[in-house]
């Protein structure tokens, strides 16, 4: 269904709405607000990857996210680096981690391996805690100035969010490429029945490592994009909430649809945002909590798949 | 048909579910006077500053007469949740919307962010609850001073305190693992030996809320030493309390904790009684000092104030004083008009705002936490046994490692 | 803490992520109970279990049970919601500060061992941990009620089959986790802080163990609880540093070398 609707004229349509909210957001919205958007929504789209389309849960998606900010934070305010190399960097640590904790992982299933994610999450944070020279520990890590990109400078918050907007739609499109390719198809496959596949001869356990692997290294992508746009890299980003956040998001937009995540993110940073900024912003937290239960309890499928159903129940009609 | 049209439209509608506001006006050099109190108000330091320093600087508002150069003063609370990007985003917002000065900032993490907004922007930033000695130090800039206290003057005056008398010399030190606890480690140690103390042994636990610290409580009763000294915060400086009293360390060596404020004391006195702090500002000190807690209570239904609610009024006050004087909301003028001014008032005593580094200096008070039978009126938890003065409180300026940029 | 969470994955097969929340609302009862009722310490240790337990009983029944034939990952995902709530509202109740709690006078003070003296409160703790698990132990290992508890979790169509009331127990089964865990929490209350989010380290640090014991088996998390206890305590002397790491570094090292945990089944893996 989600495939369908990537491959026909709908598709475009969505995606270029998409485009043009897109576009205009930071005319509606504070600017670095509308980053953090665009960066949760690629960080939601590269997690669903992993769980709605290789059917693995990871707990511990923050330590690509945040564990990348830090490597370009911290090649940016320490060794000013220029903004691409501090970009590769954490891309190379974001891939070479998530190959790491891949290979431990992918040997479990189901919740052995959303906790060993969890656990080699929680190893992340407490090494950044302990390496506090680096990390600036509970403090962060603040950079100054974004640098420059093929001349242009960085630091005039709109011009980053254009910036951001190009590399989270780059993102997204090569997610839709995967999962439309022949890799995506047998992923697809294993999820609905992992046996068959075995059957069939495909080395189940190399898939879904490519899988983790590539969601990992679009996460830490992601990541530097909201720690160079907040200017700010911190421990909240290697936390395991953050994780939880991202699973949320994903939930809350629809898992295994593509523009589901983008929604859930946009949808969920904005209510926690300007629901913090009104008189009940105290209970900020009762209120997102109380909206993923319902969200796990009737809203399965999300925002997006709630919508899709709908769509594919009327034109059965 | 119509349906795949209603899809993208409610996919865009989705998206910007929420999103719907316009950025606001830049507010022009008629409109009101800003300050944009950025606090915790539901987090750990919600009862240290949160709500009860917006009051505090709303009192000191209204006690200014409410204008200043003509136009009204506003005063913007903006919660900071404990989040850094969060509160510098906000901060960001606050400024672009007219805010002229960000106060209190209780949280080092939000105080060090708002801090780079506020050099990017130019715009004041006083730090009030942020305990970072950084910021007057690697992060310090031109428009951001710091106002109420800092590791370094906690560490110097409980420290030296302590250690000057004959039972105080030898300490046995527990240290959470972290910038924070390792500063205060290496500021106390600094104290302690000036005085010719020692600190026996140090022991550094990971930091990451620890429950249990029945093993560092029995080194530290077994180490001989007089002392024992707490370099922790928050949740993990109460566990140790309950824990040393548990294992009886009260009885034998005397506690002196790192970082403790009347609020903790408020929501567990039992815990923290018997132990020496610094604070820089104690509500019945004196009769000035009384004078004005006893307004703040009148507000706060009998609540007592903590000396960062405190600090928050005698910044608010200071900075308006400027603004009048200076003739502008301009932070360069202000700026240049605050550098090296000494000042009085209920709060800072002998206070000045120190030019080589914005460190506001001013007296710093050692106080033991008195246990609940001898605490004569609520809230009078605390027993003022030294003074310090400005010049000794403070970090010298000979050692500040600030690379002053203006 | 262990027990309580591997005897609701076995027979729900939920991961119970408010397992944390509930510990945590069990010291907060007993916090209320002192100052609304003067409630005293022995008397908690039976009062908040059961209110947490029956409070645990009501969501099972509300809305656990609309999640059973999914995918777990909704069952865990509900609860991490729970998380969020009750945390949140108990901080708004509250305060995040913390609230005073201590343990009774007949408990204070030291004991002396011999070779050290030791809080008499800790005695008491661990003497109740394991009198609490020896007791459950007994139930589920020697009566009629526990043979058809692990029935039910090692083969429920077989029980329903036989016409035993699969639900009523799957319900009582969540309610004493539950309230194992608010007993933990009234347990220690006295030696830390009784604020919202203490029940957030203790979550991770369960799981750790239910994972390392191998989920599902009661007897593993018990062992594995107190094993890790004791290494936890050793690695604080030897190498804090990596004192909290240490459990992760364990877990993963288990994980690798017995998939399914030290006890585990197999079956239990997926």
């Amino acid at each position: 269904m989600t495939l369908a609707l990537l491959g026909s004229r709908r598709g475009m349509t969505v995606a270029i709405v998409l485009a043009i909210v897109g576009a205009l957001l930071p005319w509606f919205v504070y600017p670095v607000l509308a980053i953090d958007i665009v960066a949760y929504a690629l960080f939601a789209v590269a997690f669903d990857l992993l769980l709605g389309f290789t059917g693995l849960l990871s707990f511990g998606h923050a330590m690509f996210w945040g564990g990348a900010g830090y490597v370009a934070t911290i090649l940016i305010a320490k060794a000013g680096a220029p903004f691409p190399v501090a970009v590769a960097a954490a891309l190379v640590y974001a891939a070479l981690s998530a190959v790491v904790v891949g290979v431990i992982a992918i040997r479990r299933q189901g919740i052995y391996f959303a906790m060993i994610t969890l656990a080699l999450a929680q190893l992340q944070y407490f090494v950044a805690f302990q390496l506090g020279d680096w990390t600036g520990g509970e403090n962060g890590v603040q950079v100054s100035s974004r640098g420059t990109l093929f001349g242009i400078r960085l630091d005039d918050d709109k011009v980053f969010y254009y910036a951001v907007l190009v590399v989270a739609a780059l993102g997204v499109w090569f997610v839709v490429r995967v999962v439309r390719s022949p890799f995506g198809s047998v992923l697809g496959a294993m999820r609905e029945n992992e046996q068959r596949a075995i059957a069939l001869g495909f080395r189940v356990d190399r898939y879904k490592l490519v899988a983790f692997v590539l969601s990992g290294t679009l996460a830490g992508l992601a990541g530097v994009l909201f720690a160079v746009g907040n200017r700010l890299s911190g421990l909240d980003g290697v936390d395991w909430h953050t994780s939880g956040k991202v699973v949320i998001m994903t939930i809350l937009g629809g898992i295994g649809t593509v523009f589901g995540p983008l929604v859930g993110a946009g949808v969920y940073e904005s209510l926690d945002y300007f629901v913090s900024k009104t008189p009940i912003g105290d209970k900020t937290n009762i209120v997102m909590g109380t909206i993923f239960a319902l969200c796990v309890l009737l809203f399965r499928r999300g925002i997006v798949g709630e919508l899709l159903a709908l769509r594919t129940k009327r034109a059965k009609d | 048909m119509r349906l795949y049209r209603s899809l993208p439209a409610a996919l865009a509608i989705a998206l910007l579910s929420g999103s719907f506001v316009a950025p606001p006006a830049r507010a022009a050099d008629s409109g009101p006077v800003k300050i944009a109190v950025i606090t915790d108000m539901s987090g750990v330091y919600a009862s240290l500053a949160g709500a009860g320093a917006v009051e505090a600087t709303k009192m000191a508002v209204e006690d200014f007469g409410g204008k200043v150069l003509g136009r009204p003063i506003e005063v913007e609370t903006i919660d900071h949740r404990n989040n850094g990007p969060d509160a510098a985003i906000k901060a960001r917002e606050a400024f672009d919307g007219g805010a002229d000065l960000a106060l209190d900032m209780t949280n080092s993490a939000v105080a060090l962010a708002v801090a780079a907004v506020a050099k990017e922007k130019h715009k004041i930033a006083i730090v009030t609850g942020g305990a970072s000695s950084a910021l007057t130090g690697a992060n310090c800039n031109r428009y951001t001073y710091h106002y109420a206290y800092d590791t370094y003057a906690l560490a110097h005056s409980t420290g030296s305190n302590i250690a000057s008398a004959s039972n105080g010399k030898t300490w046995y030190a527990l240290v959470a693992n972290y910038a924070f606890g390792q500063q205060m480690l290496s500021d106390f140690t600094a104290a302690i030996e000036d005085k010719g103390g020692k600190v026996q042994k140090a022991d550094l636990y990971p930091f990451g809320p620890t429950t249990d610290f029945s093993s560092y409580l029995l080194a530290a009763k077994n180490s001989g030493a007089q002392v024992l000294g707490l370099f922790n915060a928050g949740a993990d400086t109460v566990n140790a309390m309950k824990q040393a009293k548990q294992f009886g360390v009260d009885k034998t060596m005397k506690i002196a904790v790192g970082l403790l404020f009347l609020s903790d004391v408020d929501a567990l006195p039992d815990v923290f009684a018997g132990s020496r702090i610094t604070t820089s500002w104690y509500w019945n000190y004196d009769k000035q000092a009384r004078a004005w807690a006893d307004k703040y209570a009148k507000r706060m239904n009998g609540l007592r104030p903590t000396d960062i609610q405190a600090s928050d009024y005698s910044a608010a006050w200071q900075w308006l004083s400027a603004v009048k004087a200076v003739g502008s909301t301009d932070a360069d003028k202000i700026q240049q008009y605050l550098d090296g001014r000494q000042f009085n008032d209920f709060y800072a005593r002998g206070g000045e705002w120190r030019a080589r580094d914005h460190r506001v200096l001013h007296e710093m008070y050692v106080v033991d936490v008195l246990p609940k039978e001898q605490v004569k009126e609520p809230h009078a938890w605390f027993k003022v046994v030294q003074v310090i003065p400005p010049g000794r409180a403070f970090r010298p300026e000979s050692q500040s490692v600030c690379k002053k940029d203006w | 803490m262990a027990l309580g969470l591997s005897v609701i994955f076995g027979m729900l097969r939920i991961v119970n992520f408010a397992h944390g929340a509930m510990f945590m609302l069990g010291a907060f009862v007993a916090y209320y109970g002192a100052q609304l009722f003067h409630l005293p310490f022995y008397a908690a240790l039976v009062f908040a279990p059961v209110v947490v337990g029956v409070f645990g009983l009501l969501v099972e029944v509300a809305f656990l049970r609309r999640l059973y034939g999914l995918d777990p990952l909704y069952g865990l995902l509900f609860t991490f919601a729970l998380v969020l709530i009750i945390e949140d509202a108990m901080r708004l109740a509250a305060g995040a500060l913390g609230s005073p709690y201590s343990a009774p006078p007949s408990l204070a003070g030291v004991t002396n061992l011999g070779f050290t003296v030791f809080p008499t409160y800790r005695l008491f703790v661990i003497g109740a941990a394991i009198a609490v698990c020896a007791v459950v132990w007994f139930v589920l290992e020697r009566t009629p009620v526990g043979a058809r508890i692990r029935a039910a979790t090692e083969a429920p169509t077989l029980v329903r089959a036989l016409g035993i009331d699969t639900q009523r127990l799957v319900s009582i089964t969540f309610a004493v986790g539950v309230a194992l865990a608010a007993l933990a929490g009234v347990l220690a209350a006295p030696n830390q802080n009784v604020e919202p989010t203490m029940g957030d380290k203790i979550i991770i640090n369960t799981f750790a163990i239910v994972v390392i014991g191998g989920l599902g088996s009661i007897g593993g998390s018990v062992i594995t609880g107190f094993a890790i206890g004791l290494l936890q305590t050793l690695g604080a002397v030897i190498f804090p540093a990596f004192n909290d790491t240490l459990i992760f570094l364990v877990m993963i090292v288990v994980l690798l070398i017995r998939p399914s945990g030290l006890f585990g089944s197999p079956a239990s893996a997926k």
